[in-house]
């Protein structure tokens, strides 16, 4: 019996030829029900094109590296099984709404700009030294950002917001998410050097609720919660009188009481 | 795919990988909403706002004329501004439903330090629909008596 193959068609674009990108097909053994599509890649890079360009790196969805769209959606190649695709062929297009730099490799400056411009760390007041204090948090106060913390940054919720594709200057949804989690961290104080950002025009106000980040996250974030929540927030902030008080400090356990 | 290539806006900067030659930069297509359900939905939703509108704007209009001369007032009973009603109200309750069930997701309470769960937050919403609903209705037949 023949060994079972697939085709995939990667688009391809060179910045010092081309003038646009180009389709290119390549058939491959497809020997392993296992096999995902970052594999049919790689295995091209190996046997068959060195010249294909694409990132990846852990290959377990953990490091975000690897999104691509695939027929069209938002995936991490290393999360997309060829089993699911096969007999049909697998098109494989760097992510949409970012420009391309080569092959499958998108610029993605813009993103890391809008990540760092709402500050995801937790922000104290005063910084303390290690050891000093510990900050006590409940489960409870834990379970108000778990779910966005699962973020990895693949930006596969950028390539699926029309929003986002029509005005880049949206912060868009994962840096949204971002933000949210560290603004419902108990132990973070940084909410209102936040604000200035998230609560802008281009901020959570460009958002009109399409909903397709939430549908495309590999780690079942929902960003387009994140941002309604937020938008309710600001709003609940600027029309109650208490407002636009300071969130209570959260509980510190003393070194010495520990 | 159609677009252009550009220059790379860090060309020289040295900022890594953005400063190759130049890049593509992908428009977006004028029939994207068409590509995903999703989108087409969402494209629905907004625009059944424009026709929700205009007959809000006729009923404006009708509450003046009704006003300002209450004895040559004649409502509009064409088959076709009833079918227009008919159609109106198939958008509005579009509306209501998926504004409801928004609800349940940015509404965040909890209980006895336990969140609510979301369906428990929509269903309630639903129901004060229904009740708010029954209340206008029996306050209207009843002023229209």
């Amino acid at each position: 019996m023949a060994p079972k193959k697939i085709t995939i068609q990667a688009a391809r674009f060179d910045p010092e030829h081309d003038e646009r990108p180009r389709m290119q097909s390549y058939e491959i053994p497809f020997s392993d029900d296992s096999m995902v599509v970052l594999d049919g890649l790689n295995y091209i890079k190996a046997h068959v094109d060195g010249s294909l360009s694409y990132r990846w790196s852990c290959r377990m969805g953990i490091c975000g590296s690897c999104g691509m769209m695939v027929n069209g959606t938002p995936k991490l190649t290393c999360n997309a099984f060829l089993r699911d695709y096969w007999p049909r062929p697998v098109v494989v297009e760097p992510l949409n709404n970012f420009p391309v730099i080569r092959d499958l490799v998108i610029d993605m400056d813009d993103f890391m700009h809008k990540l760092q411009s709402v500050k995801p760390w937790i922000i104290r007041k005063e910084e303390m030294p290690l050891g000093a204090a510990e900050h006590i948090q409940t489960t409870s106060q834990i379970d108000d950002f778990r779910q966005f913390s699962q973020c990895i940054n693949c930006m596969l919720c950028y390539a699926a917001c029309p929003v986002y594709g029509l005005n880049n200057e949206f912060l868009g949804p994962a840096a949204t998410a971002l933000a949210r989690r560290y603004n419902l961290d108990s132990r973070d104080q940084g909410l209102k050097q936040r604000l200035p950002v998230i609560a802008s025009s281009e901020g959570i106000w460009e958002c009109s609720f399409v909903g397709e980040c939430s549908v495309v996250c590999p780690k079942g974030v929902d960003p387009a919660k994140a941002i309604q929540q937020t938008k309710l927030d600001t709003t609940m902030r600027f029309v109650l009188p208490y407002g636009n008080r300071d969130p209570e400090p959260p509980r510190q356990l003393e070194a010495e009481e520990a | 795919m159609t677009g252009e290539a550009i220059p790379s806006p860090h060309k020289g900067e040295g900022k890594g990988e953005g400063s190759s030659t130049r890049v593509y930069r992908r428009p977006v297509p004028a029939g994207w909403w068409a590509r995903r359900s999703h989108y087409f939905w969402y494209i629905v939703r907004e625009f059944t706002a424009l026709p929700m509108a205009l007959w809000l704007l006729w009923l404006l209009i009708d509450i003046r004329s009704a006003a300002v001369r209450p004895v040559n007032f004649h409502p509009q009973t064409s088959i076709a501004f009833v079918a227009f009603s008919v159609v109106c109200l198939a958008f509005a309750l579009y509306h209501s439903f998926t504004f409801l069930s928004l609800a349940g997701v940015i509404i965040h309470v909890k209980v006895l330090d336990r969140p609510v769960p979301s369906r428990l937050i929509v269903l309630s919403q639903f129901a004060l629909w229904a009740v708010a609903s029954i209340v206008i209705g029996f306050v209207l037949i009843w002023f229209a008596r």
